[in-house]
């Protein structure tokens, strides 16, 4: 546990030393700024508008820097080499990789609530009450993001990093649309349902994790929801896990 | 078979293959039915050119490959065991260290692994890069070192533990004259301390001056392993004699070869027949400049194992 420890804290601060990870927060703050001003703009809603951004801008930025870290952190250790000699040492394959997770995951954190707080506080500025129902839709957001870097470290350990972010946008885009598939005899009555279906299953539904237009009106997201979201999202990213971790302890190093 | 408890390293019949090949897929040996000994506190070199199977070796050992057949046991325990990492460190070939991470951090880091207490980690930080000449670059990021500096702070991690047994591939490689001598000097040091080194190199004078035993590997397969003095004729082939201001024609020279270097005349002779040339120069009027025996080398061994100079030069790299 120690060890998986130290690659963790070694994973987090890596991200912190890589400064594309502030430039990206930098600009979450611009997006909820932003939506400071078009909230002064609107005569109505303006809350709404600035929750609907703030969560947006969240969500995309957390997306960016999910497939960014899960891609290129995990590819960059194996094309550079430089967990050859940490894999010589006492360390497990399986500590290797869920170290790292952990330490991404934490990176993830770290941003979410950094993003969460600049939006809490831009409500804060503009005489609005941070409505405590916000974290209803960023703990999905979250959840979600976690699942990302799942799917970007599993490619990472299948092929090369530009290849392994082209095929995590790729999961990500269709488990957006997973509803669309699921209902696709209603566009396209000549698909078989059990293709469908398939597809269906072997897709994480992201729709799943996407509470920000609830949040947005002002409606709290049922804790048994949240409970159901959390089972979804673990149950999902420990399949994605394993299968990475079972890649990533079969394969060669040349 | 030499005593096991005597051994820290014994590979049997090691292999490993590659896929070659994208559409159509091949397999490619890289190394086959590997039968090695290391004995506990030898310095074992491990040479053969580009290609031969030395770094896949390596890596098996470490477990970077899986071996497709073959075992191996490592300081008494079996390959797959994590316990024999506890006493062993591994520089691998050219190395790449986190560039966000200074000296000092990687090393820590690295100490971090193997559980040590954070003191222990500080003090042996402390040492390790006084031992490797970079005190004054601790706290300098990795990615401002140059690629001398960089192959030193991956020998300090590799020692990070004490190990008992130190597996190097090319750890001379990129340095300079003084890196070179400092690396020597290490390796000689771990010895005296009762460790044992395995090391590749593609550099002979290395492996020559450094270790007690060799292994040589050609397209995957050890074919010599030994005493350097049971590989090489350590008697004198014959003398080399430089000579300057002989002329063409002396009969009593007519057998020995001639070479011209400049201003100067070598001239190989048996040892034999040393007195007889040196009185025959003499008598026509040259001068000797110097005397000198010829002892085969292991370069030598090696064209004439693997080819002639040229054609072995040209598949020689640092593979």
């Amino acid at each position: 546990m120690s060890r998986l420890l130290a690659v963790a804290a070694n994973t987090f601060r890596e991200t912190v030393r890589e400064r594309v990870l502030y430039n990206l927060v930098f600009f979450a703050v611009l997006m909820t700024l932003a939506g400071l001003l078009l909230g002064q703009l609107s005569i109505r809603q303006d809350e709404k508008i600035l929750k609907d951004i703030g969560l947006a801008s969240m969500d995309l930025f957390g997306t960016l820097i999910a497939v960014f870290i899960g891609t290129g952190l995990v590819s960059k250790e194996i094309e550079r080499r430089s967990l050859y000699p940490l894999l010589a040492k006492p360390l497990g394959r399986g500590e290797f990789f869920l170290g790292k997770f952990a330490g991404l995951a934490f990176t993830l954190l770290v941003n979410v609530s950094v993003m969460a707080a600049g939006l809490a506080l831009t409500l804060l500025a503009t005489d609005r009450r941070p409505d405590p129902a916000l974290a209803g839709a960023v703990y999905p957001i979250l959840l979600g993001l976690l699942l990302v870097v799942a799917f970007a470290m599993l490619f990472s350990t299948l092929t090369s990093s530009a290849l392994a972010a082209v095929f995590t946008v790729g999961v990500v885009v269709a488990g957006r649309f997973a509803d669309v598939v699921r209902n696709m005899r209603d566009v396209a009555p000549g698909v078989p349902p059990w293709l469908a279906e398939a597809l269906y299953a072997v897709l994480p539904n992201f729709r799943n994790f996407d509470f920000k237009d609830r949040v947005a009106y002002g409606e709290a997201v049922p804790a048994g929801v949240l409970a159901w979201v959390t089972v979804y999202g673990v149950v999902w990213i420990a399949i994605v896990l394993v299968l990475g971790l079972l890649s990533f302890r079969s394969r060669d190093f040349q | 078979m030499s005593d096991p408890a005597t051994l820290a390293l014994v590979t049997t019949g090691l292999s490993k293959s590659y896929r070659t090949g994208h559409v159509i897929q091949g397999r490619r040996p890289a190394l086959q039915d590997l039968d090695l000994e290391v004995r506990a506190g030898e310095i074992f070199g491990y040479v053969g050119p580009n290609g031969s199977g030395k770094t896949t070796t390596l890596k098996l050992l470490v477990g970077l490959l899986k071996p497709d057949r073959g075992d191996a046991r490592v300081l008494g325990e079996p390959l797959a065991s994590r316990a024999w990492r506890f006493r062993a460190g591994y520089l691998p070939e050219h190395p790449y260290l986190y560039d966000y991470l200074t000296a000092a951090e990687y090393l820590e880091y690295a100490g971090r692994l193997f559980g040590m207490p954070r003191a222990r980690r500080r003090e042996k930080t402390r040492e390790l890069l006084a031992l490797v000449g970079l005190e004054r670059s601790a706290d300098v990021p990795l990615r401002r070192f140059s690629k001398g500096m960089v192959q030193r702070a991956g020998l300090a991690q590799a020692l990070v533990n004490d190990p008992e047994l130190v597996i190097l591939d090319e750890p001379m490689s990129g340095l300079d004259p003084i890196g070179r001598r400092l690396v020597r000097d290490i390796i000689l040091g771990l010895r005296r301390a009762g460790r044992t080194v395995f090391f590749s190199t593609h550099i002979l004078s290395d492996a020559e001056a450094l270790c007690d035993r060799v292994g040589v590997l050609r397209a995957g397969r050890l074919v010599r392993a030994g005493a350097l003095s049971e590989l090489l004729r350590l008697d004198v082939q014959h003398m080399e004699v430089f000579v300057s201001g002989l002329p063409e024609d002396v009969p009593a020279l007519a057998s020995a070869r001639r070479e011209r270097v400049g201003e100067r005349l070598r001239l190989e002779v048996d040892e034999r027949d040393l007195g007889r040339a040196v009185a025959a120069v003499e008598a026509a009027g040259a001068r000797v400049l110097s005397v000198q025996p010829v002892r085969q080398t292991l370069e030598d061994y090696f064209f004439r194992e693997m080819g002639t100079p040229g054609g072995g030069a040209s598949s020689w790299g640092e593979g």
